[in-house]
């Protein structure tokens, strides 16, 4: 949304100031919910129909949609920062697959109550982020390194803390049951049809956007990913930065995490492998430079409920998973490719 | 009142809670068999059936999906769509959500975990769709029938092989397990301990994870072997593990020494039967994939308008050199 790197080189018009540039550039700058309407409106039309209705319009279909988009959706914002600085998290899944166990144990085996449980595991994914930013902000290792690396520790911490095992969550308030109040996170509201990990995904994002209009940090944020020795020598404080944008990402992953064990009934140490590649995915399709300092929070969530959308339409129409795999890898490309015709600014 | 009542009096009011929530026309999961349901058009109906399968990298599950396909193609009114979760529980729910918003006739589940799996199968069972649960059962009762192996029981059989067949004077056996916290290696391995007492002179010396992968049975047994100076038996939760287990034990030329013990009998060139013929394991017991039976049951409930067994457990068969090459021919009739 806050795109910082792309201010027009000339004097602008008004029409183009509130575009950020021609209309080639706006196309380009929105390309991702321009392709989030354009696979919408295929879904629409090859849709299967049933006594008229059209499927994939149904209600009860476009909640299912979301709802699947939302936990990849919630690490996909946190990716978005950390790919802004020009990094990259792989340890999100690892760690959506941590907070899910930890929550389950807290809540089921150690008999934590909700809110105490959701704090410690939230704690834990932002202190596992922040980590993660000093090893590669003050150590200099390269982010790629160290997540990859992280994303090992807590696919093992999650394990150990399991015992290897899936902890189911039963509901109530005897020993070795989750408080109903957890429940509640899974469930619908809104007249029965919007769920809550949907609402938790806006509030995300939309705090994620607000948050880079608003705060200083989002000058910093772009300047360390268009160039960091620049942004180092005028005085940004890179450590900081980095620290911060990777805690945000833990915070983000294992606030999924918990979403994930609500919705699935248990916490699995397996929970969330590969996330980390769905959450690049629509980051990238969301138009974010993987070089740093261009993109969007806004374009990811676009780039996240395009994939999801995606993933449904397909689903409905049977397509064999192995096309599908195809079909998205295409669509991946595809926006890349678009990235590099984008106009320099 | 005490704890126990307390916490059970908790559930059924959060029960009610969540019931009163609910959007559709709701069936309770325990009211007696409607399960021929109002999907039942007989004969000259049209069916559309949902595949949720936990994933096709494993080939026991490709060969279910195979089955289902086969039996399914001689049933002129069935249609089967398939889907694969990947091993990933959130997937499949999704899966299994789609199929419910196309209003299939039909939903056969092989879950991939029972516990986040069993809201979704209730849900679309509580829609009037039968469910048949294939292989891993979801937890309670709202599904029309369930069709699987019985795993305590295969590793009994294997366990009884072993201690009366082949160490009839005791021995030394390793065990390589399957993924942990999968119940099939529980029960794997739970049966087995159960068959070999049996013969009080078998041991089992050593044990190790192999996550049901042919790879990794092989490095378990590299260790093992260097561990273990005398080992007389090699059970492996499947055959993939087995024939891993067997590759490093040929790696050291001790190949010989042991003989080697693997469940599944996959009728595909890869699989367990072929390994039993040409020699590389001793032994493989049969675990059925239940495609065929479960087309069978979905046959009976919508064209036959008929009931169901709630569950059904196909047994298990020894095959060893004596029976590989018959069993393999008539399971496989195309090589």
């Amino acid at each position: 949304m806050t795109d910082v790197q792309d201010k027009p080189a000339v004097a602008a018009t008004p029409v183009e100031k509130a575009f950020g540039g021609g209309v080639v550039a706006t196309l380009f700058r929105f390309q991702s919910v321009f392709g989030l309407l354009a696979v919408f409106v295929a879904a629409i039309i090859f849709s299967p129909r049933r006594n008229g209705e059209i499927l994939f319009l149904s209600a009860d279909n476009l909640a299912n949609v979301v709802r699947a988009v939302s936990e990849i959706g919630i690490i996909a914002v946190g990716m978005t920062f950390v790919i802004l600085i020009g990094g990259i998290d792989l340890s999100v899944g690892a760690v959506l697959g941590l907070a899910a166990v930890g929550s389950a144990v807290l809540m089921v085996e150690s008999d934590w109550g909700f809110v105490p449980s959701v704090l410690l595991v939230l704690a834990i994914g932002l202190v596992f982020g922040a980590l993660q930013g000093m090893a590669t902000a003050m150590i200099g290792i390269q982010s790629f390194i160290v997540t990859l690396a992280g994303l090992q520790i807590a696919r093992g911490l999650a394990r150990i803390w399991s015992d290897g095992q899936g902890v189911a969550i039963a509901y109530g308030d005897g020993p070795n049951e989750a408080p109903s109040s957890f429940a509640l996170l899974g469930e619908r509201t809104f007249g029965g049809l919007v769920p809550i990990p949907v609402l938790i995904f806006a509030v995300v994002a939309i705090a994620a956007v607000v948050f880079l209009r608003i705060s200083a940090f989002s000058r910093h944020l772009y300047a360390v990913g268009g160039n960091e020795k620049a942004a180092r020598l005028s005085g940004v404080p890179v450590v900081r930065v980095k620290i911060a944008v990777f805690a945000i990402c833990g915070l983000l992953a294992a606030l999924a995490g918990i979403v994930h064990a609500v919705q699935l009934n248990q916490g699995s140490p397996n929970d969330g492998i590969g996330y980390e590649l769905d959450a690049i995915a629509a980051v990238v399709i969301g138009g974010t430079s993987l070089a740093g300092g261009r993109g969007s929070v806004a374009g990811t969530v676009a780039g996240a409920l395009l994939l999801g959308v995606l993933n449904n339409i397909l689903a409905l129409n049977n397509i064999d998973s192995n096309i599908q795999l195809l079909i998205k890898g295409l669509v991946i490309v595809a926006a890349a490719a678009l990235q590099r015709l984008r106009p320099a600014s | 009142m005490n704890k126990h009542t307390m916490s059970l009096a908790a559930t059924a009011v959060a029960a009610l809670v969540l019931a009163g929530c609910g959007t559709t026309s709701e069936r309770t999961s325990d009211e007696p068999q409607a399960q021929n349901s109002k999907q039942c058009k007989g004969a000259d109906g049209k069916y559309v059936i949902g595949m949720s399968q936990a994933n096709v990298a494993e080939p026991y599950r490709q060969r279910m999906d195979d089955d289902i396909k086969a039996a399914a193609a001689e049933v002129p009114q069935f249609e089967v769509k398939f889907a694969d979760a990947a091993q990933d529980n959130a997937k499949q729910v999704a899966d299994v959500e789609n199929y419910i918003t196309q209003q299939i006739d039909l939903l056969i589940i092989s879950p991939n975990e029972a516990k986040p799996l069993t809201a979704v199968v209730k849900k679309a069972y509580d829609q009037g769709i039968p469910v048949l649960v294939l292989d891993r059962k979801v937890e309670g009762d709202a599904y029309t029938g369930f069709i699987g192996g019985d795993n305590v029981q295969i590793g009994t059989e294997a366990g009884k092989y072993v201690a009366e067949k082949v160490l009839p004077n005791g021995g030394n056996v390793v065990e390589i397990k399957g993924l942990a916290g999968a119940t099939p290696q529980a029960e794997r391995n739970q049966g087995f301990a159960t068959g070999i007492k049996a013969n009080p002179k078998v041991k089992v010396v050593a044990t190790a994870s192999g996550d049901w992968l042919r790879e990794k049975g092989q490095a378990q047994m590299d260790a093992l072997l260097k561990a273990n100076p005398k080992i007389d038996v090699v059970y492996a939760h499947n055959d993939p593990m087995a024939e891993g287990a067997y590759l490093a034990a040929k790696a050291v030329g001790r190949e010989k020494e042991m003989k080697f013990i693997g469940i599944d009998a996959l009728p595909i060139p890869s699989g367990g039967i072929k390994a039993v013929e040409q020699g590389r394991l001793t032994a493989t017991f049969t675990y059925p994939t239940n495609g065929k039976e479960a087309i069978a049951a979905a046959k009976k409930l919508l064209v036959d308008c008929g009931t169901i067994e709630k569950t059904q457990t196909l047994p298990t068969r020894l095959i060893d050199k004596t029976n590989a090459a018959q069993i393999y021919a008539q399971e496989n009739p195309t090589g």
